[in-house]
């Protein structure tokens, strides 16, 4: 079963001026990291927000082609039939607070409050959330005390208290420390493992290369790359009027333009473990 | 194929400015874009009163936020918008304040009616508007004035009101013509900012508020 | 409490009434622990009672009386010292209320009464929202005043001010609204299910009968109104 599918899904906002997606097809693996890579504009973001039902409901526009999750596709009203399952979380935490609660431990009950589970179960979920993301000893700090590294675990314990079968993640960790972005990782690792679809849209290619199992790269509305991630990020194609490769890559491509030596030949080295391997 | 042809999902065109759906009922993906853009509309209110406050203007600009709301998503969600703030400035300042939620009621109809016919398009359809909108408000707030309050309620207008009560003109008529003033001044200049705002709007912005396009004949 | 004063503030006939209130309002917002709001009450009501006495008792009609070197009119203080009573006893419970309100706990109890969540979500949302606008537009005062815009001079000069302080708060608190409406989608702010209250409101044995007592009052002081 796929747990993310567009199907040949053409999309434009109200204002756009052309698709923003053009007959992209698309399956993101349940037990998978896939990482939507591309440029600025290149429907990354659109993806996401398809596969969470959120578009086109709230934000308007036309789309053709079809929109499935975990097999269930969005209703008439584009409603996905698995809100309250699905993991969002984006690059701005301060804007995706609930905006009512006093406590850190408040913030993170927000969702299964809502969803009215019992309140033992909402307790250990919350704890089980804070735990994983490093957040318990806030507990009961006050949100808007919280600094922005602080904020961003907050708001992803917010979305995992869900236990969601689906990670719909725009540049999760840009607010994060490396502490931060590595337990945050470790946590959609794990969420894979147990069988979640985990789904990344982001331009951090140096955070990413060794994290996920499959890299989707788009450019200008068009799926132009499909494939195992470190295959993909070592070529050139990645390059050519996309949004290219990791530091290491981009030194070594760079590099082999000036000295002509095989250690710096294709496949780029991506990694700084990969880089050493090569050069000894 | 599935096509699938949305506009973001306000109320349908006609509903939008006299069907007034129930906030309960309102369907998910509406309500949660009021949930997001009330709050901040009321804060607006507050706001831009302590930035008229900063500035020494003889009005009070404290319905931007409710008109802005009004012009973007409906009446109803002005009404709700008017009515939080109405209910804030009561819990702050006393419940005696949530007498003027009428006129918090009126002002948010009016917008919506002004943004339905393009009342926003530029800044002599804004402030003519605004005009009429302060001329309406004003005359309701005299009524709620003089009946609930004898005609004592802020500072501004109630000094407008008592020196024309000594200069010998009598108790009612001195509350209307002093609300009329700051009123029909208040809401034009409301009127006037909010128009900007809307055209002022990014495009991408605009796309998601039909009724806000409308509004600026876009 | 607060309801209810403000109920009986309109009901119990002038000035007696009022006044009594008020002083009763007094004596309860220090048991409460919120004497606090005595002070900012007066803070608000001085400018209202200054008015109230000179619109209605120095400026109002009908038989006077003296009191120094002044004539108020009967008619008029009685009215001022009624509507007086009112704002007093109004504005302080107001305020008291307000001081003692605790935005999880009211959350919690309207969950438990099965109220919808938009409706609380919206008051307590824009309760946190205010302290934000504020200092907000504190950033955006400091920051065109170091690009040179002026708020002194003239009425014309100040108002031209309005729109490049305004724009910036109204525009910004725009481009937010999309991605806050999203991530309360996806945290089930529209779900149809009834929402858990996260901790159990306390409500005793005491605030019920204070509560009914209240409201007793306040029944029979209408019907006394109706009747008498």
């Amino acid at each position: 079963m796929t747990g993310v599918e567009l199907r040949d899904v053409s999309f434009r906002y109200p204002t756009s001026a052309g698709n923003v997606l053009k007959s992209v097809t698309l399956q993101c693996r349940p037990g998978q990291i896939t990482w939507l890579y591309g440029p600025f504009g290149a429907g990354a973001s659109t993806v996401l927000l398809l596969a969470a039902g959120l578009a086109p409901r709230h934000t308007g526009g036309t789309m053709t082609g079809a929109v499935s999750v975990l097999g269930h596709p969005l209703d008439a009203a584009g409603l996905s039939p698995l809100l309250g399952q699905i993991g969002f979380v984006t690059a701005t935490p301060h804007l995706q607070m609930s905006g009512i609660a006093a406590t850190v431990w408040e913030e993170v009950a927000f969702a299964p409050a809502n969803l009215g589970w019992p309140l033992a179960r909402i307790e250990q979920a919350v704890e089980d959330a804070m735990t994983a993301l490093g957040v318990a000893h806030l507990a009961g700090r006050e949100p808007d005390t919280l600094s922005g590294g602080e904020l961003q675990r907050t708001v992803i314990a917010s979305m995992a208290v869900l236990e969601p079968a689906v990670w719909l993640l725009d540049e999760p960790t840009t607010a994060l420390d490396a502490a931060g972005q590595t337990d945050a990782y470790r946590m959609f690792r794990r969420a894979a493992r147990d069988g979640a679809t985990v789904v990344v849209a982001s331009e951090q290619a140096d955070a990413l290369a060794d994290v996920v199992d499959r890299l989707i790269v788009l450019r200008d509305g068009e799926v132009v790359l499909d494939g195992d991630p470190m295959s993909l990020l070592a070529g050139d194609d990645i390059w050519e009027g996309g949004p290219g490769s990791t530091s290491v890559a981009g030194l070594c491509r760079d590099a082999s333009r000036h000295v002509d030596s095989p250690r710096l030949a294709m496949p780029y080295p991506v990694t700084i473990a990969h880089a050493l391997e090569r050069w000894g | 194929m599935d096509s699938r042809n949305h506009r973001p999902a306000w109320p349908a065109r006609g509903a939008a400015v006299w069907g007034p759906p129930i906030l309960m009922e309102l369907p998910s993906s509406v309500s949660a874009r009021l949930l997001a853009l009330i709050p901040p509309a009321v804060a607006i209110n507050v706001a831009i009163g302590r930035i008229v406050a900063e500035l020494h203007l003889p009005v009070y600009l404290d319905a931007v936020g409710t008109v802005l709301v009004s012009a973007l998503a409906g009446p109803v969600a002005g009404i709700v918008t008017g009515l939080i703030g109405q209910v804030l400035t009561a819990f702050i300042s006393g419940y005696i304040w949530l007498a003027f939620a009428p006129i918090q009621v009126i002002v948010a109809l009016l917008a919506a009616g002004a943004a339905a016919r393009a009342g926003f398009r530029g800044v002599p359809a804004s402030l003519a508007w605004g005009g009429l909108v302060g001329l309406i408000g004003g005359v309701a707030s005299a009524a709620i004035s003089y009946v609930a309050f004898k005609g004592v309620t802020s500072g501004g207008v109630t000094a407008v009101t008592t020196i024309l009560v000594s200069l010998g003109l009598g108790l009612a008529p001195a509350v209307t013509v002093s609300s009329l003033l700051t009123d029909v001044a208040d809401k034009a200049i409301t009127f006037l900012i909010v128009g900007v705002a809307l055209r002022s709007l990014p495009v991408r912005m605009r796309g998601r508020y039909p009724l806000g396009q409308r509004a600026v004949r876009r | 409490m607060a309801l209810a004063i403000s109920m009986l503030a309109f009901l119990l006939p002038g000035p007696r009434g009022p006044l009594l209130l008020y002083a009763v309002t007094l004596v309860a917002m220090p048991i409460a622990g919120v004497g606090r709001a005595i002070r900012q009450g007066l803070f608000i009501c001085l400018p209202l009672w200054f008015f109230l006495f000179l619109l209605h008792g120095v400026l109002g009609g009908g038989p006077t009386f003296g009191v120094g070197p002044f004539a108020l009119s009967r008619d008029g203080a009685e009215l001022a010292l009624t509507q007086a009573g009112r704002f007093g006893a109004i504005i302080t419970v107001s305020l008291g209320f307000y001081h003692s309100f605790d935005a999880s706990r009211f959350l919690n109890a309207a969950a438990a009464k099965r109220w919808p969540l938009h409706l609380s979500y919206l008051f307590v949302a824009t309760l946190h929202a205010v302290p934000a606008f504020l200092a907000r537009t504190a950033s955006i005062l400091e920051a065109q005043r170091a690009r040179g815009l002026r708020f002194g001079g003239g009425p014309v000069a100040r108002a031209r001010a309005v729109l490049p302080l305004t724009l910036p708060l109204i525009l910004g608190a725009l481009a937010e609204v999309d991605e806050r409406t999203h991530a309360l989608d996806m945290r089930g702010v529209a779900s149809t299910r009834l929402r858990t209250p996260l901790m159990a409101p306390k409500d005793s044995v005491l605030d019920r009968v204070v509560r009914w007592l209240l409201w007793l009052t306040v029944g029979a002081a209408v019907v006394w109104r109706m009747v008498g």
